[in-house]
């Protein structure tokens, strides 16, 4: 018997001469915003670049929110524009973490689960720049296991009393709301993924507090969010009440393949280029091999867009993304801080560069879905469990 | 809503042209063992005249030489179908390079099976010629005083040094002799296009090996029981072959992008050699941890003649080091990369400046 292998990632197919057009644009404003000083490239700046003016001169350029529908204060755009501009602005370590979570997450479940009401109110704000988001879904007892979230919703007078702890919401103490999974109905063992359900819950409501949670560099970008009995309209339940799992997982693979999982690190690499003799360079097979791996990634994750914006099943092409690429921005961290040392002088702006990746590192391969937890999606994929 | 721009999607190969590649030498496979492990690989020429019948042998070619006229992704299904089974043959050096070649300088094509010959410039090394003892003509390209020239030798007129590589396919050391020859002109655009189509030809073979690697790897840990239950359900072993699987993904979407721009381009942009050593780089990196964790999971009957897994595991390794090793890949990607610069890296990256 002869084996035969099912595509894991969907064929590196199309070539979009609009799409180049679009890129130039926004290369053209970046060297703007970097002869203006409005920003400095920085490591992981998804995550730790909090800059609302740089969000809202985003959003002048229609940016934002680009594949909201006109109707909602949108572009129309496709999919696969919005993935173009986002990965001009992280191969440049834009500070793009204001609008990061609204923009690639709430947007495309706003449009797919949110009701009217909930479009008109949030999607033209987040179009404009003006509304920011987190997500709560982790819980100090709930990392990988979602489906073990102990918040629970408790039906009240004209909504829902909802009560527990969420960790590791970005941006929680800058964010207007946050989507939080929370249990509607009691835990079943047989069925532990049914009864949760989502809601939109306001950052400033009664009831909320937001507790930084300091990383080990200092660094303030996670917290802990306390909700005490705080009151969620009906009107702010998220989707279909006991359909929070579905809602939830279907979602992922919009977080998962984004240009996010490979990007994270790559100015220290155009930064490793500039500082290098190219002759050094023309002969490092390990610079190479990570660029290699980048332009790779890149085909893949630009599938995976393609597969997206015909709205077709990509759990598995995006854990491949995921797996490799946070694993390769790892390696691009490693990579720098191996070739720097007391004997190297390469100045605070290298140094810093280093020491931000090689911080931020640890959570490349942690957030969005563990990679092993994304090995065993890559593995159900091949039909192994 | 805003124009998103015209895609151009990928047309697909006809189902049945690829279930007939693959019945042919899922057939061949079925009378054909592999032989004794040391025997030197022949072209197999009741095979190829099989092959020939049934237009596969020029699939490529232009019909008014006697070629079917299909193109490289055909083609590439008819690679993949003879890496699945394990059937080696000249079919890429045959139709992809040496009679592409020969067509497009004007020369006559016959029914000979042929093979490609780049001569080393003086002073270099010996190259080695993959299947020159198994042709009957041997499309050889030298350098000239006055620019490159090809001619097609007759395989009884070159010296040859029998060499094989570690899948005994033939890697053999030629000798001809070209002072007497004037041969034909070739334009250096048409040299700088065999050397992409040579090096992607076998990035497009290990992706094609590597995935038959771990399909193998998945119908193993499924079948294998130990500790009462099949390997499979093992998180340890899940996470080997969703590693290796993940690697040829990459692998695989770095040459199906490079082949794109080949065809898109007609092979003729300077950044489809950028795309070329980027498949190489990932496909020869690719196939380090797909073989470690294939041979991982099968245990010591992996290692062994007898089970199919070597058939591909030991062709990626040997084929990603035909046309450059992966080290001259990762070399000619860093090179390029200097050129860019940092600011131009990205724009490198995206072939978007």
């Amino acid at each position: 018997m002869t084996p035969t292998l099912k595509r894991l990632v969907p064929p590196a197919s199309s070539s979009n001469p609009a799409a180049d057009a679009l890129r130039g644009q926004v290369r053209a404003f970046l060297a703007e915003q970097l002869a203006a000083g409005t920003f400095t490239p920085s490591v992981d700046a998804w995550l730790c670049g909090w800059d609302e003016t740089f969000t809202r001169s985003l959003a002048r350029q229609g940016w934002l929110g680009m594949t909201v529908p006109e109707r909602y204060g949108g572009h129309g755009r496709s999919f696969h524009d919005r993935f173009v501009v986002t990965e001009e602005l992280l191969a440049a370590g834009a500070p793009v973490a204001a609008h990061w979570i609204a923009d690639r997450q709430i947007v495309p479940s706003l449009l797919k689960y949110g009701t009217e009401e909930q479009k008109h109110e949030f999607l033209p704000r987040i179009v404009r720049g003006e509304c920011f988001f987190g997500i709560g879904m982790s819980e100090p007892d709930s990392g990988s296991d979602l489906a073990s979230v102990r918040t629970r919703a408790v039906r009240v007078d004209g909504g829902w009393a909802v009560t527990g702890t969420k960790v590791w919401t970005s941006g929680a103490h800058h964010a207007h709301a946050f989507i939080v999974l929370a249990r509607t109905t009691p835990v079943d063992a047989a069925h532990r993924h049914a009864g949760l359900s989502q809601f939109i819950v306001d950052l400033a409501a009664e009831g909320v507090d937001v507790r930084p949670i300091i990383s080990m560099n200092g660094g303030h970008h996670f917290n802990e969010v306390i909700l005490d009995e705080v009151f969620v309209p009906d009107s702010m339940v998220f989707g279909e009440l006991g359909q929070g799992w579905s809602q939830v997982t279907s979602e992922l693979s919009f977080e998962r393949s984004g240009p996010e999982r490979f990007l994270s690190t790559f100015p220290l690499l155009t930064t490793a280029l500039e500082l290098a003799a190219p002759q050094d360079v023309s002969c490092d097979v390990e610079m190479g091999r990570l660029v290699a791996r980048i332009a790779g990634l890149h085909h893949t994750s630009t599938a995976v867009a393609d597969a997206l914006q015909r709205d077709e099943a990509a759990d598995v092409s995006a854990a491949v993304v995921k797996v490799l690429g946070t694993t390769v921005e790892g390696d691009i961290a490693d990579y720098a801080d191996l070739r720097t040392g007391d004997e190297t002088s390469c100045g605070a702006v290298w140094t810093d560069l280093v020491s931000r990746a090689i911080d931020q590192r640890p959570g490349f391969t942690l957030r969005g879905g563990t990679n092993e937890v994304l090995r065993g999606v890559i593995a159900r994929g091949l039909g192994l469990r | 809503m805003n124009a998103t721009g015209a895609m151009t999607s990928t047309p697909a190969v006809d189902r049945d042209l690829v279930a007939m590649m693959d019945a042919v030498f899922a057939d061949y496979r079925l009378s054909h063992d592999h032989g004794p492990a040391e025997a030197r690989v022949d072209c197999d020429r009741v095979l190829w005249q099989r092959l020939d019948e049934l237009g596969l042998v020029r699939l490529t070619g232009s019909e008014q030489s006697g070629g079917s006229g299909a193109s490289w992704r055909e083609s590439t299904e008819l690679l993949t179908a003879a890496v699945r089974h394990g059937v080696r043959l000249p079919l890429a050096e045959h139709d992809l390079l040496a009679c592409w070649l020969l067509e497009a300088v004007g020369q006559e094509v016959d029914d000979a099976v042929r093979t490609i010959h780049l001569m080393p410039g003086p002073g270099r090394p010996p190259t080695l010629t993959p299947w020159a003892d198994s042709a009957d003509r041997i499309v050889t390209v030298w350098r000239g005083d006055d620019g490159y020239r090809v001619a097609d030798v007759d395989a009884s007129e070159i010296t040859i040094a029998l060499g094989r590589n570690l899948i005994c396919e033939p890697r053999d050391t030629v000798s001809v002799e070209v002072s007497g020859r004037s041969g034909h002109m070739v334009a250096p655009e048409l040299i700088a296009e065999l050397q992409r189509k040579a090096a992607l030809v076998r990035a497009i073979q290990v992706c094609a090996a590597l995935d038959c690697a771990i399909a193998a790897s998945v119908d193993h840990v499924m079948s294998r029981i130990q500790f009462g239950r099949p390997l499979a359900k093992f998180q340890a072993i899940q996470n080997l072959i969703a590693d290796a699987a993940a690697e040829a993904a990459v692998a695989r979407s770095a040459t199906e992008a490079a082949l794109h721009t080949a065809l898109q381009t007609g092979w003729l942009t300077d950044h489809l050699d950028f795309q070329i050593a980027v498949a190489r780089s990932c496909a020869g990196h690719a196939a380090s941890v797909v073989t470690r964790n294939a041979h991982q999971v099968h245990g010591a009957i992996g290692t062994t003649r007898e089970h199919r897994l070597h058939e591909w595991t030991r062709a990626a390794l040997a084929w990603r080091s035909d046309y450059g090793s992966v080290h001259f890949w990762d070399r000619k990607v860093a090179a390029a990369a200097a050129e860019a610069g940092g600011a131009g890296l990205w724009p490198l990256i995206t072939g978007t400046d």
